[in-house]
C-alpha cells in the first residue's frame, strides 16, 4: 500500500479507559493501540460498548469527567492525554477534529451554521470576520450543501439531517486539520444520504492527504471508504488488518461472526440472518480469558484462563494483526459462527 | 415575531377582563363594606352616602357603570380616601413601588445569574456549596425578618444606609428594600442557572463547541450559557408577583410611600375602588412581564420563534 510509507498522523498507543460510577469501576477501553498514517482511513468497528467512541473521545479529551485515562496518544509528535484544556485547544478543531453521529444535537440551537463555521476559523487562524465567512461559504460548497449562501444565516433546526451532518463536517474541516475522526457520521442518516455523506468523507480524504478514523458498527461502511480495519470487541482490538484482508478471510472469530450477521444481496433470503449468541461482556466484570470466549464456538481451556495478545504478522503474512488463541484459517469466512 | 407579539399582546385583554371581573364580584361577597366602621352611621347618612357612590344601584349595573369608566382610564374616586380618585392614589404610589420592584428583578438577574454560573462552573467545590447553601438561607429567610434584620445591622450599627424613608428615591434610600426583596429572586435565579446550565453543559452541542478547540470562557458564554437561561426567563413572571406581594412587607418595614399599602389597607376597609385598581395595576404588569419573558424566549431560542 503507498499509505505504508507516509508519515504517521495519529499514533494511539496502550490507552485505557475507565470509568468510576458508583457501582464501582467500568473499563471501557483496554490497551488500544492504532497508528494511523497521513492519507489514510481506519475503519473501527464494534458492537455497541465495545469502545469505539470512548477510545477516540480520550484522544480528544472529551470523555467525561469521571473517567480515568492511561496509555498515550499523540498527533505527529504532540502526546495528547493528560494535556489541560488550553494546551489541547492548539490542536482540536485545528488539526484534530471530530464529527459527531447525532448531527440532530451537536450543533449550537441559537447559532447560525455560518457562525458556528466561523467562528474556529476566527480563533484559531485568526481571520477577520469576513475572511472566515466567506471560507464558511466555501466549506459549506465543498460539502455539497445545496443553497450555501442561504445556509450560512439559517439556524440548524432549519436543515435536514443530511445538510446538518454535512455543516458538522464543514466545521470539522474549517482549519483543514491532519486526523478526522468521523464517530459513526451516517448512523442517524437514511441510507440514500450515508452513501453521499461517504462517497464526500472519500473524496476529501483523498484531496486532503488526512488521516482518518471512521468509527462505525457498519462493516459495509468500512468496506466503502477504509483502507484498514480495525474489529474492537470488549474495549480491546482483536483483529487489525486491511480492509481486503480482514473483511474476505477474517481470522478471528468475532470477525467472521458479525461478516456472517450481514445482510447480503445475494442471499436468497430464506431463513433468519445468523446472530451472535450471548451477550457482549459486562465490563465491571470482564472474564479472566478471551471476552469474546463464552460466545465462541472454538473456546477450550486456554482461551477460559490466558487472553491472548495481540500479536503483528510474522514474515510473508500480509499486515494481519489477531488476538486468538485458534484463529481462523479459511480463506473464506462461513456462515457457521 | 411582530405578528406573535401582537397576538400575544391582544390575548393579554380578555385575561385581563376576567381578572377584573372575578376580582369586582369576589371583593362584593365578603362581607361589610367601605361605610362600615366601628362607630356605626345614622341608617340614613349610610344610605345616602351608599347612593353617591352609586352603591346602592344593582351590582351588574354597578358592575357595568365600572368598566365603562375602565375604559377611560377612571377608576373612580376612594371611598376612604376622601378628596382623592384612584387613579391619584396610584400615580403617586406606583412609581415608588415600579422602582423597587423593577430594580429587586434587575438586581436578581445581574446577581442571580452570575452566581449560578459559577456554581455550576465549580460543581461539588466549596464555592458551589456556599452559594448553595446561602442561595437555600435566601429562598427560606422571608422579607419580614430580612429587612428588619439588615435595618438593624446596616442601618442602626455600621450606619451604612439609613434604616428607613424615601427621600424622592435616593439611591441610599433604595439599597436596603430592594435587597431585601431581590434576596430571595436571587436565590432562586442561582439555583435555576445552575441546574440548567449543569444539564446543558452535558449537551452534545458543548461537546461539539469544545471539539473545536475554543477556549471555556467561549464555550459557557456563547454556547452554553444562552439556552441554560431559558428556565430563569420562565421564572420572571412569578417572580414579578413575588416582588409584587413581597414589596407590601418591604415598604412597610422601611416606611416607603409605595402603592402596596394601597392594597392591603384597600381590602380591610373595603374600599373596593382602590383594590380593584391595584388588581388591575398589578395584573397587567404580571401580564406585561409573562409577555416579555414569552418573546425572549424566541431571542434566546430560535426554535421558539413563533409565526
Amino acid at each position: 500500500m503507498s499509505q505504508s510509507e507516509a508519515p504517521i498522523a495519529l499514533d494511539i498507543d496502550q490507552l485505557s479507559v475507565v470509568f468510576d460510577t458508583p457501582d464501582g469501576s467500568l473499563s471501557a477501553v483496554n490497551d488500544f493501540s492504532l497508528a494511523i498514517r497521513r492519507g489514510e482511513c481506519v475503519g473501527v468497528v464494534g458492537e455497541s460498548g465495545a469502545g469505539k467512541s470512548q477510545s477516540f473521545l480520550a484522544v480528544m479529551g472529551l470523555l467525561a469527567a469521571n473517567a480515568r485515562v492511561s496509555g498515550q496518544a499523540r498527533l505527529g509528535t504532540e502526546p495528547l492525554i493528560d494535556r489541560d484544556v488550553a494546551e489541547l485547544n492548539r490542536f482540536r478543531g485545528v488539526k484534530l477534529s471530530m464529527i459527531f453521529q447525532d448531527p440532530m444535537t451537536s450543533l449550537t440551537p441559537h447559532m447560525t451554521v455560518g457562525e458556528q463555521i466561523a467562528e474556529s476559523i476566527i480563533h484559531h487562524l485568526g481571520s477577520s470576520a469576513e475572511a472566515a465567512r466567506a471560507r464558511a461559504l466555501a466549506l459549506l460548497e465543498q460539502v455539497q450543501v445545496t443553497d450555501a449562501p442561504r445556509r450560512l444565516d439559517q439556524y440548524p433546526h432549519e436543515l435536514s439531517g443530511g445538510m446538518r451532518q454535512r455543516v458538522m463536517i464543514a466545521i470539522a474541516l474549517a482549519c483543514d486539520p491532519e486526523v478526522l475522526i468521523a464517530d459513526e457520521p451516517t448512523t442517524a442518516l437514511d441510507v440514500t444520504i450515508q452513501a453521499q455523506i461517504l462517497s464526500l468523507l472519500a473524496t476529501l480524504k483523498r484531496e486532503r492527504g488526512m488521516a482518518m478514523a471512521l468509527i462505525t458498527h457498519d462493516l459495509g461502511v468500512v468496506a466503502g471508504i477504509a483502507d484498514r480495519v480495525a474489529v474492537m470487541y470488549a474495549g480491546r482490538v482483536v483483529e487489525l488488518g486491511t480492509v481486503h484482508e480482514v473483511l474476505k478471510a477474517p481470522k478471528h472469530p468475532y470477525t467472521a461472526a458479525l461478516l456472517a450477521s450481514m445482510p447480503r444481496i445475494d442471499d436468497s433470503g430464506t431463513g433468519p440472518l445468523p446472530a451472535i449468541g450471548g451477550q457482549p461482556p459486562n465490563p465491571r466484570r470482564l472474564p479472566a480469558g478471551c471476552a469474546f470466549g463464552p460466545r465462541c464456538a472454538k473456546a477450550d481451556a486456554l482461551c477460559r484462563t490466558d487472553r491472548p495478545p495481540l500479536v503483528g504478522p510474522g514474515p510473508g503474512e500480509g499486515t494481519r494483526s489477531v488476538a486468538c488463541h485458534h484463529p481462523l484459517q479459511g480463506t473464506h469466512h462461513s456462515r457457521e459462527m | 415575531m411582530l405578528s406573535y407579539a401582537l397576538r400575544r399582546i391582544a390575548g393579554v385583554i380578555p385575561t385581563l377582563f376576567i381578572i377584573i371581573t372575578l376580582s369586582f364580584f369576589v371583593i362584593r361577597i365578603a362581607p361589610g363594606g367601605p361605610f362600615d366602621d366601628e362607630q356605626t352611621l345614622p341608617p340614613e347618612i349610610k344610605a345616602n352616602l351608599e347612593a353617591a357612590y352609586g352603591l346602592d344601584k344593582p351590582l351588574l349595573e354597578q358592575y357595568g357603570r365600572y368598566l365603562a369608566g375602565l375604559v377611560q382610564g377612571d377608576f373612580g374616586p376612594s371611598f376612604k380616601f376622601k378628596d382623592f380618585s384612584v387613579t391619584e392614589l396610584i400615580a403617586q404610589g406606583l412609581p415608588v413601588s415600579l422602582m423597587l420592584g423593577l430594580s429587586a428583578v434587575l438586581l436578581a438577574l445581574l446577581v442571580g445569574i452570575p452566581l449560578g454560573t459559577l456554581a455550576a462552573l465549580r460543581q461539588n467545590s466549596p464555592t458551589d456549596y456556599g452559594i448553595m447553601s446561602v442561595a437555600v438561607l435566601g429562598i427560606a429567610l422571608p422579607g419580614f425578618v430580612t429587612g428588619p434584620l439588615f435595618a438593624l445591622v446596616f442601618g442602626l450599627h455600621l450606619r451604612w444606609f439609613p434604616v428607613a424613608g424615601w427621600e424622592a428615591g435616593e439611591f441610599r434610600y433604595l439599597v436596603l428594600p430592594v435587597v431585601t426583596l431581590a434576596l430571595p429572586v436571587i436565590a432562586y435565579i442561582a439555583r435555576l442557572t445552575r441546574g440548567s446550565l449543569l444539564e446543558v453543559l452535558r449537551t452534545n452541542h458543548v461537546r461539539t463547541a469544545r471539539a473545536k478547540g475554543l477556549p471555556e470562557r467561549r464555550v459557557i458564554l456563547k454556547h452554553a450559557l444562552r439556552p441554560a437561561l431559558l428556565p430563569v426567563v420562565s421564572y420572571l413572571g412569578p417572580a414579578t408577583a413575588f416582588v409584587i406581594t413581597g414589596s407590601l412587607v418591604v415598604e412597610t418595614v422601611f416606611g416607603l410611600p409605595g402603592s402596596g399599602r394601597y392594597l392591603v389597607q384597600g381590602a380591610i376597609n373595603r374600599d373596593y375602588t382602590l383594590v380593584m385598581g391595584m388588581i388591575v395595576v398589578y395584573g397587567s404588569l404580571t401580564l406585561t412581564l409573562n409577555l416579555i419573558a414569552d418573546l425572549l424566549y424566541g431571542w434566546l431560542d430560535p426554535r421558539v420563534r413563533y409565526d
